[in-house]
């Protein structure tokens, strides 16, 4: 039977990219469920990717109070050497984010400084394609996540089941360019009463629309099967999710923003044990083109405090340890700080990375802020690096295959 | 040595109907009967979903004229604005919303729906996003895809080599001679007329010199600037001369890939997905006889033996377009609702903004256990949705007639709800024409107007079951207290069959 982009994956070879392009991202996504023998990493591990939609200004957040060129560049957005939170004698965390400085100090926390690629791109759509797929050089089909997915769940899987359909799950209402899959169905989910057939008091609606669907109707179209078995997937699927994690107690009251409340969430399915193996939540309005210091404080104040939250209640249910959090954000901004106290778009920032069994301290170089690109910072670490890192240390995936070869790994895990 | 159609990203491989085509007859003029089916599928193929009463129109025209009509549309349209409300499309935080349902508007309600079809198959072949180009460009676009939706690909091809939005969306304004951009010469070939493997990289790099100096002026239109265009001898596609960007395009519209290419694209959108490459050889014929004439080869589809066969009947999957304007359109939804661009977005098909210049890849990948889910939610939300009453006469109206005159201006009212916003479909209309508070006959209304009685029997006595509440733990039967829920409920699920999924 016929699935979801099952077939473009038998003769994928040169086809995705053209015989000029590396073949790794158009190679037959061979499923291999587990990870090598003898790997000593967890099966049970989850990653949990939070994107910073609209550019975050690193230099804000990671600040370099020591140097006097950032006091110069930023005379009126500058933080004031003595508020941040120091890290060491030349850095310090945006004062707002005393959960994540914590966490630092416990040693779970580890900054990854100058995060960028080459040529970058400085335009949010394009961008954010190019750190979602891992492929700075030209658009490709399938995200980064969605390729490793691809080698996780069997393409010969007929239909999204319970038993791999929250492998990957986006707590968002569309699925991001990063869990675009091959042939890996990756469930949106907004909210966890919006999983599911809605239908208000009508519950006979609800049974009948299953009914509707649960015995395979006949017919020509070639489609009827793939449409059929996707929906008894997304009809029983909320259910199945929800019955799995109503007896997970929260172990910390979480802040009410939204954000907080996808983490919320996110523990909650990871407590569960549902197969998942990747989430992906988000926050945005990091585009601060004017007044910066208000709306980027309160931004890292929600990241800060909804990942420490977040931090406690895996710990307190054992899974801080198989649990790593990684941020991104589709650029940093410009050194110098714009006439309507702003920042405009810029290149490389810092990532953190965050988890029981992360090493935590400082990875790599912190850009120089003289040293400059037409005005913007030159990046020390390339991100597929990172995200190398995490496949092949923590998702137990061989990266090469996913994103490339020959990125050296980060000493974060 | 013939070239090969390298079909290999195409996920709609793999979903060809089951069954032997007759290549010899496939595209012979159709002579069969025209009913009510035959009509619904020319109509869902060629428009955004019909409606009973242009299902009964078509029918009474035959199959020539109807086909006719839709080519070749002798009313003009409604009186849709050109572009939408100038002040909101130049406020960033507002435009982009505008601008999707300026144009989602004119689908819902257009005269000429095959014209506003073709438009957004060019938009999606031409895919250029909102998120990077600014909404008055975009709204420009798409009136260049309208104007020529069924006009000469060759032109078609030339004018969006010219197009303001495509300048800015693949930066060919940023295309000189002293640094060649390659990035619209590049999809020109790979993307927009040849496929991938039907040209080298230097193909590439000499047509991407030919386009220099095709860019924007200060008032963002283009201009030719002759002193950043590198005059020089290119060699593209094997011919050699001192070509500029227009001799790039006829090059390729003389390529017999080309040919194949576009028409393959075409059979995709109309007929049913991975074509037999035979059937793209025929078309590719009769597009290359026609002088790359759109009406014709579009025309010769939508009049073809294949198109009205089983094998083509429900073939493919709705796009979300398609589902969510064949969703409005049958519940007489008059104007399109300012969530509509979310819920599109939550179905995988965010107007004005594909996910990347290669457009959506349709097909298989419109299912996932997400998009499902959006669909029927907002069937849901649709059916159900009904306009809040008026608000009731304050405590001191005391009389009847007070209600008809101005209440005191004490405390300003709330503005009445925008009844054209909700279904103006209702219950009782369906009754009405069921001929009573009959289950059976008020299912068969619901079948026969939501998807052209297209309901296995089995389903049919599911639906049944809701109706009469046989299922129900507390069954009430069908009738005068409660047929007005029931309705609602029979017409979403009837909405969310498998059969209403596809096209």
């Amino acid at each position: 039977m016929a699935t979801r982009r099952i077939f473009i994956s038998r003769s994928l070879g040169v086809a995705v990219l053209g015989g000029t392009l590396p073949s790794f991202f158009g190679k037959a996504a061979v499923a291999d469920p587990l990870p090598a023998l003898g790997s000593t990493i967890d099966p049970r591990n989850v990653l949990v990717v939070v994107q910073m939609g609209g550019g975050n200004d690193g230099l804000n957040t990671v600040v370099p109070f020591s140097d006097d060129a950032y006091h110069r560049v930023r005379p009126a957005i500058g933080i004031d050497q003595k508020v941040v939170l120091k890290i060491d004698d030349r850095i310090g965390l945006n004062p707002v984010m005393t959960g994540l400085n914590e966490l630092y100090k416990e040693g779970n926390l580890a900054i990854v400084q100058g995060v960028g690629y080459p040529n970058p791109n400085r335009s949010h759509f394009e961008a954010t394609q190019i750190w979602e797929t891992a492929s700075p050089e030209r658009p490709v089909a399938t995200g980064w996540l969605g390729r490793y997915l691809d080698r996780v769940i069997p393409a010969s899987t007929a239909a999204p089941s319970n038993a791999t359909l929250f492998t990957a799950v986006t707590l968002g209402d569309t699925v991001p360019a990063a869990l675009i899959a091959q042939h890996v169905d990756v469930p949106a989910i907004g909210a966890l009463n919006t999983f599911q057939y809605n239908v208000g008091k009508d519950a006979a609606s609800k049974t009948t629309a299953n009914r509707l669907y649960d015995g395979a109707q006949p017919g020509v179209s070639p489609y009827l099967d793939l449409i059929q078995s996707t929906a008894r997937a997304a009809l029983h699927g909320g259910e199945y999710l929800r019955g799995k994690i109503a007896s997970y107690q929260r172990a910390v009251t979480y802040p009410v923003d939204p954000f907080s409340q996808q983490l919320a969430l996110a523990a909650q399915i990871i407590g569960s044990e549902v197969g998942t193996r990747v989430i992906f939540v988000s926050i945005g309005s990091f585009d601060t083109h004017a007044g910066q210091r208000n709306q980027q404080d309160r931004l890292l104040g929600y990241l800060s405090n909804g990942l420490s939250a977040f931090y406690k209640d895996l710990a307190a249910h054992g899974n801080a340890d198989r649990t790593l959090v990684l941020t991104f954000s589709e650029f940093g901004r410009r050194v110098q700080q714009n006439a309507s106290n702003g920042t405009d778009h810029g290149t490389a920032m810092p990532l953190f990375v965050l988890g029981g069994k992360v090493k935590g301290g400082v990875y790599g170089k912190h850009p120089s802020l003289t040293d400059l690109d037409h005005g913007d910072l030159k990046f020390n670490v390339d991100f597929r690096s990172v995200y190398a890192t995490v496949l092949d240390k923590w998702l137990g995936r061989d990266s090469s295959q996913i994103i490339g070869s020959s990125f050296d790994p980060v000493a974060f895990v | 040595m013939r070239t090969m159609l390298d079909t290999s990203t195409d996920p709609q491989v793999g979903f060809r109907p089951p069954g032997k085509l007759d290549v010899a007859t496939a595209l012979d003029r159709y002579r069969g009967s025209f009913g009510k089916r035959q009509a619904a599928h020319l109509a869902r193929r060629t428009g955004f979903g019909p409606t009973a009463a242009e299902v009964a129109a078509l029918t009474e025209l035959g199959v020539d004229r109807s086909v006719d009509s839709l080519l070749h549309p002798s009313e003009p349209d409604l009186d849709f604005p050109a572009y939408p409300d100038a002040e909101k499309l130049y406020d960033p935080k507002v435009r982009n919303g505008v601008a999707k349902l300026w144009w989602l508007d004119r689908m819902l309600r257009t005269k000429h729906p095959l014209v506003e079809k073709m438009t957004l198959f060019w938009h999606g072949h031409f895919a250029t996003s909102i998120n990077k180009v600014p909404a008055n460009y975009m709204a420009g676009q798409i009136d260049l895809f309208r104007s020529q939706a069924l006009g000469n690909f060759r032109t078609l091809l030339s004018s969006v080599s010219k197009d303001p939005a495509m300048l800015i969306w693949l930066d060919n304004r940023y295309n000189v001679a002293a640094h060649p951009n390659e990035n619209f010469a590049r999809e020109i070939m790979e993307l927009f007329a040849l496929g991938l493997g039907n040209y080298t990289e230097a193909d590439v790099k000499d047509a991407a010199r030919a386009f220099t100096g095709w860019t924007l002026d200060k008032n963002g239109a283009f201009i030719y600037r002759d002193q950043l265009h590198d005059p020089g001898i290119k060699t593209f596609l094997g011919r050699t001369g001192p070509w500029n960007g227009d001799d790039v395009v006829a090059i390729i519209v003389e390529q017999p890939i080309h040919q194949r290419f576009i028409c393959r694209k075409l059979l995709e959108y109309f007929i049913y997905s991975d074509p037999e490459p035979e059937l793209t050889d025929a078309l590719a014929q009769v597009y290359a006889l026609s002088g790359y004439d759109l009406a014709k080869t579009v025309g010769t589809i939508i009049r073809s033996n294949l198109f009205y066969s089983t094998r083509a009947y429900r073939a493919l999957p709705k796009s979300p377009v398609e589902f969510a304007m064949g969703l409005m359109r049958v519940m007489d939804v008059r104007q399109v609702p300012g969530d509509i661009p979310f819920w599109l977005a939550r179905m995988g098909q965010d107007v004005l903004a594909p996910p990347s210049v290669k457009g959506w890849d349709g097909g298989p990948t419109w299912i996932s256990t997400a998009t499902l889910l959006a669909r029927f939610n907002l069937v849901n939300r649709i059916v159900r949705a009904v306009p809040p009453k008026p608000p009731a006469p304050s405590a001191m109206a005391v009389a009847p007639s007070a209600a008809a005159s101005p209440a005191p201006a004490m405390t300003p009212a709330a503005p009445p709800p925008n009844p054209n916003l909700f279904a103006a479909l209702t219950p009782d209309q369906i009754v009405a024409q069921a001929g009573g508070i009959d289950a059976g006959k008020v299912l068969e209304t619901i079948v026969d107007g939501a998807v052209q009685g297209d309901v296995t029997s089995d389903l049919r006595q599911t639906l049944l079951g809701y109706l009469n509440a046989t299922n129900a733990t507390l069954p009430t039967p069908f009738g005068p207290e409660n047929y007005q829920e029931r309705i609602r409920g029979a017409l979403a699920l009837v909405l969310n069959l498998p059969s209403n999924q596809l096209d």
